[in-house]
């Protein structure tokens, strides 16, 4: 689904973020991608959601080259993402329903299927009751929620979610990573970047970088599965 | 917004309106560019006739007026009632003319025919009259060129001021197209709520535009009218046409348009995601 081939990204100022990282990320595959700050985890995710492009080696995700993709071309890209971050990216002036419709409204979908689509989202988190609310009224977990309602409303392929869990207790980070089992479970790809792998009990890869190298990149199959 | 676009536009308008006022009146009185050719005193007939058929040969004369210094004389005399007894004024100092209508403003032509007539023997003096109603156009065209670059000038303040308010706008909700950008908005899709903007802008400073030019139209006839009954006549100012209105609303919403558009796109390729 995605393949990494020897990419190197080097920011102004002779910094390497990644060097030569080779890796595939399969279909309905749950990846963690682990290792210190620095380590290049979020380098790694804007790369594959073509924030950045690498300064050499290439990226394929479902037969394109995201290192040579057109700059026009990057918004119909994105559209197939659906990206968690860890301060959210909520918008505080906008409730609920009104976030979560916001994907829907740049992928032209019509009003009906708007208010079903984003309803069966906010169903999904458990935030059906709190859709006219506005955010900054919600709790951090339930912010958190309502952020990848927005994510998965469009139905992506695939959830990039970059330390989603990063700024909550452990009760709602613990609640967070169940959603993203659960998306799994159904056959979307889940790649979370964090500080520390958590204990999963399903089947997943962990992909560890330091100082912008692949230590890692193996596939566990938790004996409670 | 409206008001700073509706001030801005009133400017140029009114000096348009004001020249297509004066231009209607210039436009309704007939001219021709004229010469008035003198002939010399104790000129004989046979001559003068000579004169005539001269001419009548020429292609840029459109009509020609003889009149003896005769008829010229008592015509002055009848016309500032002169009596020659009280002003001493013993003999006819008036010589015989010809006044010729031309059909041609050609300044070069003109100044051929001068000289032609000049080389006939018995004419004295000839006199070519400019016209002050071709001078009046001249300088109604040129007032129209100012106006053009007054206008150009002010569109560019407009574009600016729109502009910058864009601009403005754009930062206000960096935070939402920051996001919007990251789940696959393209541009063109984050620059559209600007660009509406900048067309209500545009729709309601033209809008304001031409209501300043109602109520300045109207308070200015109605200070004519009363003027009326102390000075004894009136100029009264007609509005713009329909299709002038509809002009400046719509140049007001296409620099409206433009410049939220250019603003946006700017503004917008500017922000870095993700950061």
């Amino acid at each position: 689904m995605i393949n990494f081939d020897k990419v190197f990204k080097r920011y102004p100022g002779n910094m390497d973020a990644l060097q030569n990282i080779t890796l595939e990320i399969l279909p309905a595959e749950l990846v963690f991608v682990t290792g210190p700050s620095g380590a290049g985890k979020s380098t790694l995710l804007k790369l594959i959601s073509s924030v950045e492009k690498p300064t050499s080696g290439t990226i394929i995700f479902e037969n394109m080259n995201l290192s040579q993709l057109n700059t026009r071309d990057i918004p119909y890209l994105r559209r197939k993402f659906g990206m968690i971050f860890q301060d959210n990216k909520l918008l505080y002036d906008r409730n609920c329903f009104e976030n979560v419709s916001l994907p829907l409204a740049i992928n032209d979908i019509d009003g009906i299927d708007i208010n079903r689509r984003v309803r069966a989202a906010l169903d999904k988190v458990g935030l059906l009751n709190k859709e006219r609310i506005m955010p900054i009224s919600l709790s951090g977990g339930e912010q958190q929620r309502l952020a990848i309602a927005r994510a998965i409303v469009s139905r992506p392929s695939i959830l990039i979610a970059d330390e989603p869990t990063g700024n909550l207790d452990k009760e709602y980070a613990d609640e967070i990573m169940n959603i993203f089992y659960s998306f799994q479970q159904v056959g979307v790809t889940v790649i979370i970047s964090t500080h520390e792998l958590p204990i999963t009990p399903i089947k997943h890869k962990k992909i560890c970088l330091i100082g912008g190298q692949l230590k890692d990149q193996l596939s566990h199959v938790p004996l409670l599965s | 917004m409206f008001v700073v676009i509706g001030v801005t536009l009133f400017l140029p308008s009114s000096g348009l309106l004001i020249v297509e006022n004066i231009s209607q009146i210039s436009n309704n009185i007939e001219y021709d560019a004229e010469l008035s050719l003198f002939l010399e005193k104790g000129i004989k007939q046979d001559q003068i006739d000579f004169i005539q058929s001269a001419l009548n040969k020429t292609s840029i004369i459109k009509k020609t007026h003889y009149e003896s210094k005769l008829t010229a004389w008592d015509k002055l005399q009848t016309k500032l009632n002169l009596n020659p007894l009280n002003t001493g004024i013993s003999k006819n100092p008036l010589p015989d003319a010809f006044f010729i209508s031309l059909n041609t403003f050609n300044e070069k032509e003109i100044n051929t025919l001068i000289d032609n007539l000049n080389t006939i023997d018995g004419v004295e003096n000839i006199f070519f009259d400019a016209g002050w109603v071709k001078k009046l156009r001249s300088i109604l065209y040129l007032s129209k060129i100012g106006l053009a670059l007054l206008g150009s000038i002010l569109i560019i303040i407009l574009i600016v001021v729109i502009g910058n308010t864009i601009r403005l706008q754009t930062l206000t909700h960096k935070d939402e197209i920051e996001v919007s950008k990251l789940i696959g908005a393209t541009n063109s899709f984050i620059q559209r709520p600007f660009i509406y903007t900048g067309l209500i802008y545009g729709l309601g400073g033209g809008l304001i535009t031409i209501l300043s030019l109602k109520v300045t139209i109207e308070i200015f006839n109605k200070a004519s009218i009363n003027l009326e009954a102390m000075l004894g006549g009136t100029f009264i100012l007609k509005s713009l046409i329909w299709q002038q209105n509809v002009s400046v609303v719509i140049v007001a919403i296409l620099i409206g348009c433009f410049a939220s558009f250019f603003a946006a796109q700017q503004s917008i390729r500017k922000f870095e995601i993700f950061k």
